[in-house]
C-alpha cells in the first residue's frame, strides 16, 4: 500500500511524486517509457520553470548541458521586442501562488525532454520514490466509485495491482486516468495552431527568438547538443495543405515569418533528425480532482503550445499539487478542503484569464493594426516591455498589463512612432493578403 | 546526412493506408476464407508488414504523446520473419487489430490530424461576440476617421444580437428598488434594480421633487450661461457653502458634471513638467486628465502607500522645482476598498506634494453625518484637493472642486476649460443637490444610510454564504468580481430574463479578465430583495458556466 501512484514519470508526474517523497510519503510512479526518452513538447521553461527547478535543487544538472539565457527577443511583423524577466516580478509570482519566493532565477532554456526527463526521473529515483518504466497501466482499481489502485503491465510483462491512497494522472493530454474516469472536457477552444519543428545544428541563434508574421509564428530557440530547436506554427485549418511538403512548406514558413532566419537555417543549418509536428491541440479543462484521484499537468489543462508554458505550469501544478496532498497526506487537513486550495489557484481569474490570452493568440489571426502599435509603443519602454513579456509567459497577471489606464499610458508616453515601420504604410493590404493560406498550391 | 524516417504525418498515413487495403482484401470473408484465398492472403500478409513496419517507423516523441493509441498493437504485426508453426500469425494479427481496435484508432487518429474546429458548428455571431474585448477596437486602421468605425460597430451589433450588450439600456420609469427597463434591442423586463446610481433613493424623494419644482418653477429649466459670466443663481452659492460646511472646506466650485469635475482639477493645476503619481483604478476622468496635462504620469499600484512613497522620493530626488500631483480616488467604484488617507496625507507633504481625493462614491452615503471616507479617517478641512460627483448619493448631474484656498479656486474656475466653458448646473439641479445635502445631514440621513447599510450586508453576506466572491469593503457598491468576460456577458443576458438588473463592467471599466458585476445598493431595497437578488444571481452564473461549459471562476482573484 503506498501513499500515492503517480501515473506519469515526465514533467508534472515526476516532480510531484519526487516533492510527495521528500516529505516522507511512500510513492510509485509508472511510466510507459524507459528513459531517456522523448515527447512531444515545446521544450522550452520560461523563469518560472527554471526557477520551480532551482527550488528543489535540480537546476545546476539540467544548466550544465543545457544553454540558457536571460534575455529574449519576440517580433511581431518585423517589429522587435527584446526583454527579460524582472526578479520582482518572478517573486510576487512565487509569493502569490505558493507565499514563497525561494530560488528565484531569470534565466530560462530550452531543453529536450529525453534530457529533462532523464533528470527528473532520477531525481524522484534519488529523493526515495519507487520509479517503475516502462510499465504500462491497463486498469484503475475501484472500490464503489473511488480509485483505489491501479493494474498494469511490468517491463518484464508480468501482470501486477497496486494500492494506494490517492492515484495521482500525470499522463498528458491524452490521459488515461481522464479516459478511463469519462472525465469531461470543459472551456474547450478548437481553434488551435499546427506546429512543425527539427533541430538544426551549423549555427548559434544567441537567444530565444520568438516571432509572428501574419498568421504565422517561428521560434528558434539553441537546446542540447549544440543545436537549434527550430519550430514553425500556424492555423490548424492551413495544416493539411502544409502537411502536402512538410520540409519544403516548412522552410518557407520560416522563410516568410523570418526572411533573416530562414536564409540561416537554409545556408548554415543542418538538419539532425526528421521533423514533427503535431496539430491535436486544441486546448480544454477537466475536473481536477474526485474520489480517490487527482490530476496535474496537462491531463487537467492543457493549451496550444503557442505561448510554450506547459512544462513551467506542470511543475507549477506539481509544486501546488504535492503541497496540497502533503497537507492531507500528514493529517493537517481533510483532503477536500486540500485540494479545494489546489483547485483555486488553477481555476482562478488570473488563470482563467490566461486561458484566454492563449486561445485566442492561437487563432492565429494577424496582428491587428492596434497590436502592432502597441509594440511599437513599447519599444523604448523597457520597463513596460518586460513587464509584457512577463505577461505573456503568465508570470505578471494579465489583468495589469491589458488595463485601459496602462495601456493608454504606453501609447502616449511612446518614444517611437510607428513611420518608419513599412508595414504601417500599406498595413491593410498586407493585412488582407495575409489571410491567404501560405501553402494553398 | 544520415537518411531520416519518414515524418509522422506520412507514417500514419500509410498505417490508415494499410489498414483500408487489408480491409478491401477481407471483402467480407472470413479468416478461414481469407487463409484459403491465396490473393487475399498474400494482400493481408503484405498489408500487416507495411503496417508494423510504419508504425515501428513512428516517433518516440508521437507515441510517446498520443499515448492512447494502441501502438503496441500495431508495432507487433509482421515483426520478425514469419514463423514456421504458425504462417499465418500476421495475417491473423492483423484480422484481429482491424476488427477489434481499428474503428476506434481511426477516430483517435483522425482527431489528431483534422483541425477540431472544422468538425462543429458554432454561433458565428456568438462565438465573436463573446471573444472580443472593447480593447481590440481602441486603435481602429485606415485614415478615414469616419469609416474605420464600422469594425467596432459590427462587433457592437454581433454582441446587440446576441443580447450581451449591456450597455443603452433604457428606463420605463423612475428608477426605485425594482425599476422596469428595455434593453436596446427592445425587450422589456422588470426587476430587483441594482442598476441604478441613487444610493439615499433621494431620485423619489417627496422634499427633493418639491426643491426641483420650485427651482422650476422660480429660475425655469435653464441656467443660460457658463458659472464664469452668468449661469449661477443664489441657489449655487447656498449649495457651496452648505457642502463646504459638510466637508469643512471653505472654497467650493461647481462644475456642470463629476468628469468636468476632475478632468478640469487636473488639466487646471497640472503643467508639462510636473508630475501626476495616480492610483491606477482611479476613476476615468482623472487618468484622462492626467495624461491631458502631462505626459510625466505615474500609476501606482493600488492603494500602495509605501509605492507612492518611494515615487515621490524617486522624484524629489532628481527634481526639486516642479509640481507633483498625487490622485487617488475616497471609496474605489470597482473595488469597493479605500486608501489609507491620513498616511497618503503626510507622505505628500514631506515630500511638497499635492493630493487630490476623488469622493464621487462615498460622500453623503457612508461615513459619520454622510462624511464619507474623509469623515471615517477624521480628515474633514484637512486634505489639500477634494472633489466629487453629485450623481452617486445627490441625485443630480453635476460635480465639485473643494479646498482651503480661495487662489485655488480662482485658478481653477479660470484654467480647468470645463469650469468656465460649460453652461453652469441648471437652476434645477443645484436645487436638487442642496436639498439632498440637507437631508443626508439631518437625522433623517442618518436613518437612511442606517437601511443602506442593512441591506448592504444583507446582500454581501447572501453572496459571500453562496461561495461568490464579494469584492471591497461594505459600501454602497457591491462588486460581485465574475473574472471572465464570456461567463459575465452570459450572466448578464440570465439576470435580464430573471428579474435583476445589474451592471456588468468589463474593459475598459476594468482590466481584462476581471470583469464583476457592479451592484448599486439603494436606501430603498429591503433586505428581502437583497436575498432574492443573490439568490437569481447565483443561479444565474451557474447556469452561465454550464452554458459555455466552463470550469473557470471557482478559484482566487
Amino acid at each position: 500500500m503506498f501513499d500515492a501512484i503517480v501515473i506519469g514519470g515526465r514533467c508534472a508526474g515526476a516532480a510531484t511524486a519526487m516533492l510527495l517523497a521528500r516529505k516522507g510519503h511512500r510513492v510509485l510512479m509508472v511510466d510507459r517509457s524507459t528513459f531517456p526518452s522523448d515527447v512531444i513538447s515545446t521544450h522550452f521553461l520560461w523563469p518560472h520553470g527554471t526557477s520551480y527547478l532551482n527550488r528543489w535543487g535540480l537546476l545546476d544538472r539540467v544548466l550544465a548541458t543545457t544553454p540558457s539565457y536571460t534575455e529574449l527577443t519576440l517580433e511581431h511583423d518585423g517589429i522587435p521586442l527584446t526583454g527579460g524577466i524582472p526578479e520582482e516580478l518572478l517573486r510576487q509570482y512565487f509569493q502569490q501562488l505558493h507565499g514563497d519566493d525561494s530560488g528565484v532565477v531569470r534565466r530560462y532554456c530550452s531543453v529536450r525532454r529525453r534530457v529533462l526527463d532523464k533528470h527528473l526521473v532520477d531525481a524522484a529515483g534519488e529523493s526515495g520514490v519507487e520509479v517503475r518504466e516502462g510499465f504500462a497501466v491497463e486498469e484503475l482499481l475501484t472500490e464503489g466509485s473511488r480509485v483505489v489502485g491501479i493494474r498494469g503491465r511490468t517491463r518484464e510483462g508480468t501482470r501486477v495491482e497496486e494500492r494506494a491512497r490517492i492515484v495521482i494522472g500525470a499522463d498528458g493530454r491524452n490521459s488515461f486516468v481522464a479516459r478511463t474516469l469519462k472525465l469531461p472536457r470543459f472551456d474547450e477552444r478548437l481553434k488551435c495552431t499546427f506546429a512543425y519543428w527539427g533541430y538544426f545544428s551549423g549555427f548559434d541563434a544567441g537567444r530565444a527568438h520568438l516571432l509572428r508574421r501574419g498568421r504565422m509564428g517561428a521560434a528558434i530557440v539553441p537546446t542540447n547538443f549544440g543545436q537549434n530547436m527550430t519550430l514553425v506554427f500556424g492555423p490548424s485549418e492551413w495544416s493539411e495543405a502544409f502537411r502536402r511538403d512538410i520540409p519544403g512548406n516548412f522552410q518557407r514558413a520560416l522563410d516568410f515569418v523570418s526572411p533573416e532566419f530562414g536564409e540561416r537555417v537554409r545556408t548554415q543549418g543542418q538538419r539532425e533528425e526528421r521533423l514533427y509536428g503535431t496539430l491535436d491541440q486544441a486546448a480544454f479543462l477537466r475536473p481536477l480532482h474526485g474520489p480517490g484521484w487527482v490530476l496535474v499537468g496537462d491531463a487537467g489543462s492543457f493549451k496550444d503550445q503557442c505561448t510554450a508554458t506547459g512544462m513551467t505550469h506542470a511543475f507549477r501544478d506539481a509544486e501546488l499539487a504535492a503541497s496540497a496532498l502533503d497537507g492531507w497526506l500528514s493529517g493537517r487537513q481533510p483532503l477536500d478542503e486540500a485540494l479545494k486550495h489546489y483547485e483555486a489557484r488553477r481555476r482562478s481569474q488570473s488563470a482563467a484569464a490566461y486561458y484566454d490570452y492563449v486561445c485566442t493568440l492561437a487563432e492565429m489571426k494577424p496582428l491587428r493594426h492596434d497590436e502592432l502599435q502597441l509594440f511599437v509603443s513599447l519599444r523604448g519602454n523597457q520597463e513596460e516591455s518586460n513587464r509584457f513579456i512577463a505577461t505573456h509567459a503568465d508570470i505578471a497577471p494579465v489583468s495589469e498589463f491589458f488595463q485601459a489606464s496602462n495601456l493608454y499610458l504606453i501609447n502616449d508616453a511612446a518614444k517611437e512612432s510607428s513611420r518608419g515601420h513599412a508595414i504601417f504604410e500599406n498595413f491593410e493590404s498586407t493585412s488582407r493578403q495575409y489571410l491567404n493560406n501560405l501553402f494553398a498550391a | 546526412m544520415p537518411i531520416q524516417p519518414r515524418e509522422d504525418d506520412e507514417l500514419i498515413g500509410a498505417i490508415l493506408g494499410a489498414a483500408d487495403e487489408a480491409t478491401r482484401g477481407m471483402k467480407g470473408r472470413s479468416l478461414e476464407e481469407v487463409l484459403a484465398t491465396p490473393d487475399a492472403r498474400e494482400t493481408l500478409r503484405r498489408c500487416a508488414t507495411e503496417l508494423g513496419a510504419a508504425a515501428r517507423e513512428v516517433s518516440e516523441m508521437m507515441r510517446n504523446w498520443a499515448s492512447h493509441i494502441p501502438w503496441e498493437s500495431m508495432t507487433a504485426l509482421g515483426e520478425g520473419p514469419p514463423s514456421a508453426s504458425d504462417e499465418d500469425g500476421a495475417v491473423r494479427a492483423l484480422w484481429g487489430f482491424l476488427r477489434q481496435e481499428l474503428p476506434q484508432v481511426r477516430v483517435d487518429l483522425e482527431e489528431m490530424w483534422r483541425p477540431a474546429h472544422l468538425r462543429r458548428d458554432a454561433d458565428p455571431d456568438e462565438t465573436y461576440a463573446l471573444d472580443k474585448n472593447a480593447y481590440d477596437f481602441y486603435r481602429p486602421v485606415g485614415r478615414n476617421l469616419m469609416q474605420r468605425t464600422e469594425e467596432f460597430h459590427g462587433w457592437v451589433e454581433a454582441r446587440r444580437r446576441t443580447e450581451t450588450w449591456q450597455y443603452s439600456r433604457v428606463l420605463e420609469a423612475s428608477p426605485g428598488s425594482i425599476a422596469t427597463i428595455t434593453n436596446d434591442v427592445g425587450r422589456r423586463t422588470q426587476g430587483i434594480n441594482f442598476n441604478s446610481q441613487d444610493y439615499l433613493s433621494f431620485n423619489a424623494h417627496p422634499a427633493i421633487r418639491e426643491a426641483a419644482a420650485r427651482a422650476l418653477h422660480d429660475y425655469g429649466p435653464h441656467s443660460a450661461g457658463s458659472p464664469m459670466v452668468l449661469g449661477n443663481t443664489r441657489i449655487s452659492d447656498a449649495l457651496e457653502a452648505e457642502l463646504g460646511d459638510l466637508l469643512k472646506m471653505e472654497h467650493l466650485t461647481l462644475f456642470p458634471t463629476g468628469w468636468g469635475a476632475g478632468f478640469g482639477a487636473m488639466v487646471g493645476l497640472v503643467r508639462q513638467e510636473d508630475y501626476v503619481v495616480i492610483d491606477r483604478l482611479a476613476h476615468a476622468c482623472l487618468q484622462q486628465g492626467a495624461r491631458a496635462a502631462t505626459r510625466n504620469v505615474i500609476r501606482y499600484e493600488h492603494l500602495n502607500i509605501e509605492a507612492v512613497r518611494q515615487h515621490l522620493q524617486d522624484i524629489r530626488s532628481r527634481d526639486s522645482r516642479n509640481g507633483i500631483l498625487v490622485v487617488t480616488d475616497g471609496l474605489f467604484s470597482v473595488d469597493a476598498d479605500w486608501p489609507d488617507l491620513v498616511t497618503l496625507q503626510d507622505i505628500c507633504r514631506q515630500y511638497d506634494a499635492t493630493l487630490l481625493v476623488d469622493v464621487a462614491h462615498d460622500l453623503g452615503a457612508m461615513g459619520p453625518g454622510g462624511t464619507g471616507v474623509l469623515g471615517m479617517q477624521e480628515l474633514l478641512g484637512k486634505v489639500d484637493l477634494v472633489m466629487g460627483a453629485f450623481s452617486k448619493t445627490f441625485s443630480s448631474n453635476g460635480g465639485f472642486l473643494a479646498s482651503r484656498s480661495a487662489a485655488v479656486k480662482q485658478y481653477v474656475k479660470m484654467f480647468g476649460g470645463s469650469h468656465m466653458f460649460s453652461n453652469a448646473l441648471s437652476p434645477v439641479q443645484t436645487a436638487v443637490v442642496l436639498e439632498a445635502t440637507r437631508i443626508l445631514r439631518s437625522p433623517e440621513g442618518e436613518v437612511l444610510r442606517g437601511r443602506l447599510f442593512k441591506a448592504i450586508h444583507a446582500l454581501r453576506d447572501e453572496l459571500t454564504r453562496r461561495g461568490l466572491t464579494c469584492m471591497g469593503s461594505p459600501s454602497p457598491i457591491v462588486p460581485l468580481l465574475i473574472g471572465n468576460e464570456k461567463l459575465a456577458r452570459i450572466a448578464n443576458r440570465r439576470l435580464f430574463d430573471r428579474g435583476v438588473l445589474a451592471f456588468m463592467v468589463e474593459f475598459p471599466v476594468t482590466p481584462t479578465g476581471s470583469s464583476r458585476f457592479r451592484l448599486q445598493v439603494q436606501a430603498a431595497h429591503e433586505p428581502q430583495d437583497a436575498l432574492e437578488a443573490a439568490r437569481i444571481i447565483d443561479e444565474s452564473i451557474t447556469e452561465a458556466r454550464a452554458y459555455l461549459s466552463s470550469a473557470f471562476g471557482s478559484g482566487l482573484v
